[in-house]
């Protein structure tokens, strides 16, 4: 993985000035996504997302204007492209209240750990289990 | 709007701990911890004993039964109503609050879903009131009848959005924490 | 008190009369929170730090936060200066807020370790006018910006369509729509998009529903932000919300790992409303909410009351909180989308001078909400104004010399992309398969007011190919494809060049709009630097040229005609 190039306010936005760092998930340049493209049907919806490492430099970016924690949602967002949608919403809908209990959550932060390396999320979920677990908004038994 | 012919009364009686019905036929009423006492209307001056009054003949005329509970640690409407509705026999329920909002439920709908919903308790009026308990009727023998049309005020809110608020906070301190649903018996007496 | 017998001054009939005394006024109730921002009942300033970590806030230790201090303490304030920056006195600060001379970088950096107290404190030392000052500086985005809703009162996808050209055209960068019937989303979501993308390129489009709901039609490309992601000011209507400050970070991310900008909502009053404000004021609240989204590391916040104006609007004082916090949300560097968007009196005169504290500075987005149909088929239950107004606001741009991004247009303009819109969505409705629009319809479009002046739709038809649309997993890119195939090659670009931005992540960045030539536009390369007079945005030049224009301007050069 290389590491993110040293960015800064002159370099926004990344699709007018720099082009060059930007891929799509499925690797194209930005200047493949033309419509003649899209009528020969070499364009797919997934083609029309944004990747990790995109994401990492709009962090840095974020970073370079004393943002840190909107590049830290860039980092957990980052993340978060390799989880499918679905689970994606099973994971938001698991950290609702009383949605989950301890083990479930915690269980929840390993896979998010080890499947996806997400580990700016896994921090997140494991956190709302310890302060779940103090206001008592974890599953209940009767629920 | 017009006025009730008569003035009346509402007075729930306790007749005690709420149970489970056994009835399919059934909907059970599920009023807020101030209803009908302190509070005697809706924010629009409807008054309980009205609102009860048709919303039973609305459930009557569908030949369906009512049984009427009172929610005591909750003012949240979506709590109210479907804690009525796990209690009822047919799983259906018709929840309100003292200022008139009211809403459809169903024991198994998710706590914040429902069947039918009246946010705007201003635009609801006696007629409105029959037409709820008539369709939480059907709905309880398993029909599917049309929502009940409701009117859309856009000044509702510039209207009445404070004094919902202020009547929310004085319902508010009526919840008794912990106690559990009691079953009632509606008692509505002419005044005149 | 005179009796009921005595006579009644003409004059008062007629003041009783007046619209203002058919709104909604109340007592101040401190004790249960029914107060603006004026209260005993709110905590004092205080902070302490130990080992990097906030162990006091406001009062409290660290052993009795509720969920909000948890995550305030460790999300939201800079630990490094927060015992320094809380010790300035708030006089000195709230100086700074006003003075042009104090950069925004300044105060920014000064407010990064402010308590939720120490924050209302600072702003309770500030009249509406200083409140104002502070705004034309602290907002994130140097050029203002509006957005509008487009609904329909029967869903009616060709008159969101419609309108959305027509609101686009007018200047609006956002446009918001929502159901009556929620079944029907997926076909006003694809009309607001195709509509919005002929008015003029560039602008957003965002569907309100509930939460899951709104992340999949984003996902897949038929919606281009979100907002109506909700955050509370206390633990226990949080919670009644059916979230919690992690859940709601969580989704947040969810959000920007799929490129779709989006901003949470929050509004003074909203706790007072739901019955539990645990004692405290509207605006402390709400300064809670604003840090908790600061916290979340979203990108902006739509505040400004919002739905619950109702509430802060019936206590003294209360417009005064409501500017004051969208000040705090631009003073927290988040991208402000401030209210204006709700119904709030009957009175023309109040819901003017309501908006002035936004519209004379300038806030990122002055209203986030206009209603760019009549009122009476807004879906968010009525905005503070609507197409009727369109002239009035124009006018007051035009009497301040204030840009609040909207500007006339002749009516052929007009007539031209209302029908282009119904046009296209009526090729788009074809090549999908969906329920077809009549030529009848596309008619309609370009005339209407409102939606009693369109045909009825079969609405069962439409909700089955709404749910068509779901299952054949439908995306932006197939309404690219179908708009090029039937010979709409401008608005096929415009859609594909938003789509197009989602790679680039561009939009995620604060206070993000599109120009006109598709340029991304944030508070990056967009930075507000106002710093006095003569600084800062300026209305002047050719944009100043366009706001002069009205429906009616007697011409100098003949005054027996108008100038065209």
């Amino acid at each position: 993985m290389t590491t993110a190039p040293d960015l800064g306010p002159g370099d926004y936005p990344l699709s007018v000035n720099r082009q060059d760092l930007l891929r799509t998930p499925t690797g194209k340049p930005l200047s493949a996504l033309t419509m003649d493209a899209v009528v020969a049907g070499e364009i797919t919806a997934e083609d029309l997302r944004i990747s990790a490492e995109t994401l990492q430099l709009q962090a840095a970016l974020a970073e370079s204007v004393h943002r840190r924690q909107l590049a830290q949602n860039f980092r957990r967002a980052a993340e978060l492209t390799a989880v499918p949608d679905a689970e994606v919403l099973a994971m938001y809908n698991a950290l609702r209240p009383r949605a989950s209990s301890r083990e479930a959550l915690i269980s929840i932060a390993e896979n998010l750990e080890s499947k996806y390396h997400a580990t700016v999320c896994g921090a997140l979920v494991r956190e709302a289990a310890e302060v779940y677990e103090r206001r008592d908004l974890l599953a209940r038994e009767e629920d | 709007m017009t006025a009730p012919a008569a003035e009346r009364s509402l007075t729930l009686e306790e007749v005690g701990q709420a149970q489970r019905g056994s009835r399919p036929d059934e909907v059970v009423i599920a009023v807020s911890p101030a209803f009908a006492d302190p509070f005697t209307k809706t924010i629009v001056e409807v008054p309980h004993a009205e609102v009860i009054r048709q919303i039973l003949a609305g459930i009557e005329e569908q030949g369906v039964h009512a049984r009427m509970i009172k929610v005591w640690d909750t003012a949240d409407l979506a709590a109210v109503a479907h804690i009525g509705a796990r209690l009822s026999g047919s799983g259906i329920s018709v929840g309100l609050l003292s200022r008139g909002t009211t809403m459809i439920h169903q024991r198994d709908l998710p706590r914040l879903s429902n069947l039918e919903l009246f946010p705007q308790s201003p635009l609801l009026d006696a007629e409105v009131f029959r037409l709820i308990g008539s369709n939480a009727a059907q709905y309880a023998k398993g029909e599917s009848p049309a929502p009940v049309p409701t009117r859309n005020d856009q000044m509702a809110r510039p209207r009445w959005q404070a004094k919902a608020a202020l009547l929310h906070l004085k319902e508010y301190e009526c919840i008794v924490a912990g106690r559990r649903p009691v079953e009632v018996e509606p008692v509505i007496s002419r005044l005149s | 008190m005179t009796t009921t017998e005595g006579r009644r001054s003409k004059r008062t009939e007629i003041l009783e009369a007046r619209p203002v005394n058919l709104d909604g006024f109340v007592e101040e109730w401190p004790e249960k929170g029914l107060v603006a921002m004026e209260s005993d009942f709110d905590p004092t300033p205080s902070v302490r730090v130990e080992d990097g970590r906030i162990v006091e806030l406001d009062g409290r230790a660290r052993a009795d936060f509720d969920f909000m201090d948890t995550f305030i303490a460790d999300h939201a304030l800079d630990v490094e200066t927060a015992e320094e920056v809380n010790a300035i006195p708030s006089i000195e600060i709230a100086r700074m807020l006003v003075d042009p001379r104090a950069t925004r970088d300044e105060v920014i950096a000064v407010g990064r370790g402010l308590t939720p107290a120490k924050i209302l404190d600072v702003v309770k030392l500030m009249n509406v006018v200083e409140i104002m000052m502070a705004m034309q500086k602290m907002r994130a985005r140097r050029t203002p910006a509006n957005q509008a809703h487009s609904t329909s009162a029967k869903d009616n996808p060709i008159q969101v369509a419609a309108d959305a050209a027509e609101g686009a055209l007018r200047g609006f960068a956002e446009l918001e729509t929502t159901l009556g019937v929620v079944r029907y989303a997926p076909l006003v979501a694809i009309a607001l998009q195709v509509g919005g993308q002929v008015g003029r390129g560039g602008v957003l489009t965002q569907c309100a529903l509930e939460e899951a709901t709104e992340l999949e039609l984003g996902m897949r490309g038929i919606t281009a932000y979100a907002e109506t992601i909700s955050v509370y000011g206390t633990e226990s209507v949080f919670v009644d919300g059916d979230d919690t400050p992690w859940s709601k970070t969580f989704l947040a991310g969810a959000y920007a790992s799929r490129g779709i900008k989006m901003r949470f909502t929050s509004g003074t009053g909203s706790e007072v409303q739901m019955g539990n404000a645990e004692g405290r004021s509207m605006l402390y609240l709400e300064i809670r909410c604003i840090l908790m989204a600061k916290g979340a590391g979203v990108q902006g916040l739509q505040n400004g009351s919002i739905s619950c104006i109702g509430v802060p609007g019936a206590v003294p004082g209360g417009i005064r909180a409501v500017a004051a916090e969208n000040l705090i949300a631009s003073w927290m560097d988040l991208e402000c989308a401030s209210g204006n968007d709700q119904s709030f009196s009957h009175s023309s005169m109040r819901r003017v001078s309501r908006a002035l504290p936004q519209l004379l500075p300038g806030t990122d987005f002055v209203c986030s909400g206009y209603s760019g149909v009549p009122n009476a088929d807004n879906m968010f239950a009525g905005s503070n104004f609507d197409v009727e107004d369109y002239d009035d606001w124009n006018t007051i741009q035009r009497d301040l010399q204030v840009d609040g991004g909207l500007r006339h247009v002749r009516e052929p303009e007009i007539l031209q992309v209302r029908e282009k819109a119904a046009r296209a969505l009526q090729a788009v409705f074809a090549e999908l398969d969906l329920p077809p629009i009549t030529d009848a319809e596309v008619e309609a479009a370009v005339y209407a007011h409102g939606s009693g002046d369109y045909p009825d739709r079969d609405v069962l038809e439409d909700l089955k190919g709404a749910q068509a649309v779901m299952d054949r997993g439908v995306t932006g890119l197939d309404l690219v494809k179908a708009l090029e195939r039937t010979g709409f090659h401008e608005v096929a670009e415009n859609l594909l060049t938003v789509l197009r931005q989602r790679v680039s992540g561009d939009l995620l960045q604060t206070s993000a709009i599109l120009t006109d030539d598709f340029v991304p536009l944030s508070a990056i390369n967009d930075a507000n630097d106002y710093g006095g007079p003569g600084s800062g945005y300026r209305l002047e030049g050719e944009r100043w040229e366009q706001l002069k224009k009205l429906r009616h301007v007697t011409s100098a050069e003949n005054p027996e005609t108008e100038v065209s």
